[in-house]
């Protein structure tokens, strides 16, 4: 009613003015709506099957629930579950060995990605810089059946490869000085005992993931163009500088990504500790036992699911954290804000 | 694109709707190898009931277990027959997602005496009502390799008399660079099981006060620390390469285990050393058991009537029971097939010794356990995580059994 | 501070060595990092040979064995395997078509254009990343049967589409090659929002797509959480699935699953060559930014 008057004198005018007028009224709307186009059949997809389970974790928390016993069966508990999980001396372990493993085993993956890949783009053919790449890919796509079965070979203690190695080693000169002790501490147990879990289970996760990030990299390394490097050739660089200088300031949005990648997915780390402990409880002493594991296994195993969405949040708490000190200090740039 | 969703979403929807016409069959959800075991029993049971199809589906063991707590969390999608492995049962049939199968008009209580008595109560919620009925059990014995008895001279009953004896004969062994055992958890784990007071649960009381400090937890530990200390085990985990080349070759002279142990040896993990083993009770004269699986219908089912006609089948005759003895090595939890002929057959790969028959008399003699609410918990905490500790990192044990009581008072209230 | 004193060895270094034995040093480098990769599927293939007491002797055996023939007559009696290679495919390729399409889309709405709100909810994604997925499994039935999905390859796929990863890497390939220019030319010469992206911008950014299009594929590939709760048909398994279906700690046929586990991770090297090409492109010179 109240829009009537303006209305009424929009009607009075020519028609074909009006026509005009009403695009250019509209055309806002439009430019307002064009990005909701783009996004929305994500934002459905992702809100229908990602924000309920998100909803229903967080309600979850403050709820007491054995699954089994059906919904119903939900009872309210304030924020019991969360005193607990902070009050509670595996859940400190595991965030302890979540941080552990996500150094450790995300800094090599970088570390090593990055100047495989810059090798792999500008010293080797691109038929076989496909070969390479394709088989450094391949641990990415093994199935978990057959990681747990290779690695259970490799680390067994009495008949494993790496120990029958190391004493092959240890008794051939050349290494046998660094090596002394091998037989000593034979037979190494890397999956089965306290100290050497950890690390046996960081080099299964660089070992899996590394090939993918070389592809990352990879892809972002020949988005610089050859002008650039034939630019630098002629400014007098040399092969590390223009790697240092050029090549690395050019790809720092995908090394924005991938380690941003690394840094959630790692502290995710759920099914290379737990195929590697046999899913026992985290492995001696719980070494083995990273967050998203014990969550796993205080809900699906000791069926406490609020318990486990208490946990689920603290960890995601962490996550978010560690994400943001990422993005404060690299987002600026890994991003590209500055466009 | 569109279309394919569109045309998804119909298919999804008409299948969806689809779903009620199975409603004259019933579904069995499972793990394997009881795949197997249907493929022939199913037929059979058609012959008496060809009006309930009968159609399975297994999963591995531990998604089974997961599919199946999704299942009774949305009270949808779970076959009308569930299998329970016998480490859920008590979480699972406490919280009243199954059909009271004491209640009419299933009656099961008209069964029970028909039952090896524990493997009967393990189906029994804390109300004292029937949930599961067991279908399997695995009553605990000792396998001997026979040659490396002899090879030090020693006699099986002096070794199993008592545990000191059994770690002597370990001594011995050590001498000719043979284990005494893969795993010295193993020991610990059955004493806990099997030593308890009437009416106890594995790890707590009839009030659900910690027994994780108790003398039976400390002297399983100390035992089993004993044989670890002294270097008399191999720390080979079970079902590893290690394990079975320890089987293969006789540098592992015992195993602590469910009967069910026997068929694996037999069909594949050291198949050429048939005649070179032995059973015999556990040392220390305890009587034990090692897994067993239950059959229970999800209140959900809307076959009810059909699924316990299956269960009947397969649980209280003595045909499918014996099948499965023969079939899968599953030993049957039926008294009435423990007079069977197949109990008093001589054993080939036991060098001729009637086993079956030492096996039926262990499963009358297990005493029952109660099952509590905190035992999976407990059992991460204080068989996986505390006795891990003592064995591998030297943890003191009385020290290691009150950081595990304590985890566990703060975690069940 | 180091950089003055140790620029001159290193520059007559470069000098001295030559470029034959720099490549020979890349290719030895190259092929040390091969031998350590290919180990396991060069292992599970030779796995795939051999029977069940075999496999599990230590040390496994190295080298072929004679049981092919009977695994795979095992494998196909133990599982409808074609069938459910079938319905592997059609999850992934149809889960990776839509999520390449639908990613694309979003993160060009999210690259291109400034709009109220557009942090809030690039940041609700990427925060969604951190949440562990563990506990999703319930609430993923629940939606799954409330839309009448049960039992369909839909529930399956569809979701996956949903995936934050895939906004943030495309996002993040655009602001890298794609120039604010570009755009702005495009829109000069009148060509529609949709036009734009569709002609201009996808064809610039394939790399991105291909990699996206691998990482999904093999995700869609691998998953079996969501099959194994939305299925209840033997029948409409997934590979991944039915070779787990048949997994019990002591009763496996594990020569078959272990040959299905070869032949499974066939399609994904198929698939990654297929897309490296694509990802490996390069970008034509003009296109690049800077």
């Amino acid at each position: 009613m109240v829009g009537s008057p303006h209305k009424v004198s929009q009607v009075a005018q020519t028609p074909n003015r009006a026509r005009v007028r009403r695009a250019s009224r509209l055309a806002p709307w439009i430019k307002t709506l064009t990005p909701w186009l783009f996004i929305s059949p994500f934002v459905i997809i992702f809100s229908v099957f990602t924000a309920f389970p998100l909803f229903f974790s967080a309600y979850l928390s403050f709820q007491e629930w054995n699954p089994v016993a059906g919904l119903s069966s939900m009872q309210f508990v304030g924020l019991e579950n969360y005193r607990t999980a902070l009050d509670d001396p595996w859940m400190w372990k595991s965030l302890y060995n979540t941080a552990w493993l996500a150094v450790v085993s995300g800094i090599p993956q970088h570390v090593i990605a990055i100047p495989v890949a810059y090798l792999l783009v500008t010293a080797v053919r691109a038929g076989v810089r496909q070969v390479y790449t394709a088989t450094f890919f391949v641990p990415f796509i093994t199935s978990t059946v057959a990681i747990s079965l290779i690695f259970y070979t490799i680390y067994s203690g009495n008949a494993g490869i790496l120990n029958q190695w190391l004493l092959a080693a240890s008794k051939w000169p050349v290494f046998s000085w660094g090596l002394g002790w091998v037989e000593e501490a034979m037979p190494i147990r890397w999956l089965s005992s306290s100290d050497l879990i950890k690390p046996s289970i960081a080099f299964v996760v660089i070992w899996k993931y590394t090939g993918f990030n070389i592809v990352i990299y990879s892809a972002g390394f020949l988005t610089v163009s050859k002008d650039l490097y034939d630019a630098g050739k002629v400014d007098g660089c040399n092969a590390w500088q223009q790697f240092w200088h050029i090549a690395l300031p050019m790809i720092r949005p995908f090394a924005f990504f991938a380690v941003t990648l690394t840094i959630i997915g790692n502290l995710q780390m759920f099914e290379e500790p737990f195929v590697l402990t046999s899913g026992d409880s985290g492995g001696v002493g719980q070494s083995g036992l990273t967050a998203s594991y014990y969550l796993y296994l205080v809900g699906w195993e000791w069926l406490e699911m609020g318990a486990a969405a208490a946990i689920s949040w603290v960890l995601f708490l962490f996550i978010a954290i560690a994400t943001s000190v990422h993005f404060y200090f690299n987002g600026r740039k890994g991003m590209g804000g500055d466009r | 694109m569109k279309k394919t969703i569109a045309s998804s979403l119909a298919a999804g929807l008409l299948a969806a709707m689809a779903l009620p016409s199975l409603a004259d069959g019933i579904r069995v959800d499972g793990f394997p190898p009881f795949d197997t075991h249907f493929d022939k029993q199913v037929n059979v049971f058609n012959e008496a009931h060809p009006d309930i199809a009968v159609t399975y589906q297994m999963n591995e063991h531990g998604d089974h277990h997961k599919k199946l707590t999704t299942n009774l969390a949305t009270q949808s999608g779970a076959g009308d027959v569930v299998i329970v492995d016998v480490s859920f049962v008590g979480a699972f049939i406490n919280a009243g997602g199954f059909v009271n199968l004491s209640d009419a008009p299933y009656n099961a209580g008209q069964f029970k005496d028909g039952f090896v008595s524990y493997a009967w109560n393990q189906g029994q919620g804390s109300d004292g009502n029937q949930y599961g009925i067991p279908i399997d059990i695995g009553p605990g014995v000792m396998f001997y390799r026979r040659d490396v008895l002899e090879s030090v001279g020693a006699e099986i009953d002096g070794v199993i008399s008592d545990w000191n004896s059994y770690i002597e004969y370990g001594r011995k062994l050590k001498d000719k660079g043979v284990y005494l055992i893969a795993d010295a958890g193993d020991v610990a784990r059955i004493i806990v099981r099997t030593t308890l007071q009437e009416g106890e649960g594995l790890f707590f009381d009839a009030d659900g006060n910690s027994l994780v400090t108790s003398d039976r937890f400390d002297n399983a530990f100390t035992i089993a620390k004993q044989i670890r200390d002294e270097g008399l085990d191999g720390q080979i985990g079970a079902w590893t390469g290690e394990w079975y080349d320890g089987f293969k070759n006789g540098t592992v002279a015992t195993q602590l285990s469910g009967a069910w142990l026997l068929g694996h040896l037999q069909n594949w993990m050291a198949p050429d050393t048939a005649g070179k083993w032995g059973a015999s009770n556990l040392p220390g004269g305890i009587y034990g058991s090692w897994g067993g699986s239950f059959l229970a219908i999800p209140a959900q089912s809307e076959n009810p009537a059909q699924a316990w006609e299956f269960i009947k089948y397969l649980t209280t005759q003595p045909d499918p029971q014996i099948d499965s003895l023969k079939d899968l090595g599953a030993f049957p939890v039926l008294l009435e097939t423990y007079g069977d002929a197949a109990f008093d057959e001589p054993l080939d790969f036991l060098a001729g010794q009637k086993a079956r028959r030492l096996f039926a008399d262990v499963a009358k003699k297990v005493p029952a356990v109660t099952p509590m609410k905190g035992d999976l918990i407990a059992e991460d905490i204080v068989m996986n995580g505390a006795l891990a500790e003592v064995l591998n990192d030297g943890k003191d044990i009385e020290q290691a059994l009150k950081d595990a009581d304590r985890l566990l008072k703060r975690r069940i209230k | 501070m180091t950089g003055v004193a140790t620029k001159t060895p290193r520059k007559s270094a470069h000098r001295i060595a030559s470029p034959r034995m720099a490549r020979l040093a890349t290719h030895g480098l190259m092929i040390a990092g091969v031998l350590v990769t290919i180990f396991p599927f060069v292992w599970v293939a030779l796995m795939a040979t051999h029977s069940r007491s075999e496999i599990y002797s230590s040390p496994p055996p190295f080298w072929l064995g004679d049981n092919l023939a009977e695994n795979y007559a095992k494998l196909i009696n133990v599982m409808p395997f074609w069938t459910v290679l079938f319905n592997s495919l059609w999850v992934s390729v149809a889960g990776t078509a839509g999520a390449v399409l639908f990613c694309s889309m979003c993160a060009y709405g999210f690259f291109a254009y400034e709009f109220k709100g557009k942090n809030i909810v690039f940041g609700i994604m990427i925060a969604s990343m951190m949440v562990p997925p563990v506990l999703g499994l319930i609430p993923f039935f629940l939606t799954v049967r409330f839309l009448g999905l049960l039992d369909t390859h839909l529930a399956i796929w569809l979701p996956g589409i949903a995936n934050a990863f895939g906004i943030f890497l495309i996002r993040q390939y655009m602001v890298q090659s794609i120039s604010r220019d570009l755009l702005d030319a495009a829109k000069v010469d009148g060509a529609s929002d949709f036009r734009i992206f569709w002609s201009v911008v996808l064809p610039l950014i394939k790399p991105a797509l291909a990699t996206l299009g691998i990482v999904m594929f093999i995700g869609l590939w691998n998953n079996f959480l969501t099959p194994l709760i939305v299925l209840s048909s033997p029948d409409k398994y997934v590979l991944t699935l039915a070779l787990r279906s048949v997994q019990s700690i002591a009763n496996s046929p594990w020569g078959a699953i272990m040959l299905g586990t070869f032949l499974s991770m066939l399609p994904l090297l198929i698939a990654f060559l297929f897309f490296s090409r694509q990802m490996m492109a390069g970008l034509t010179a003009g296109a690049v930014k800077g």
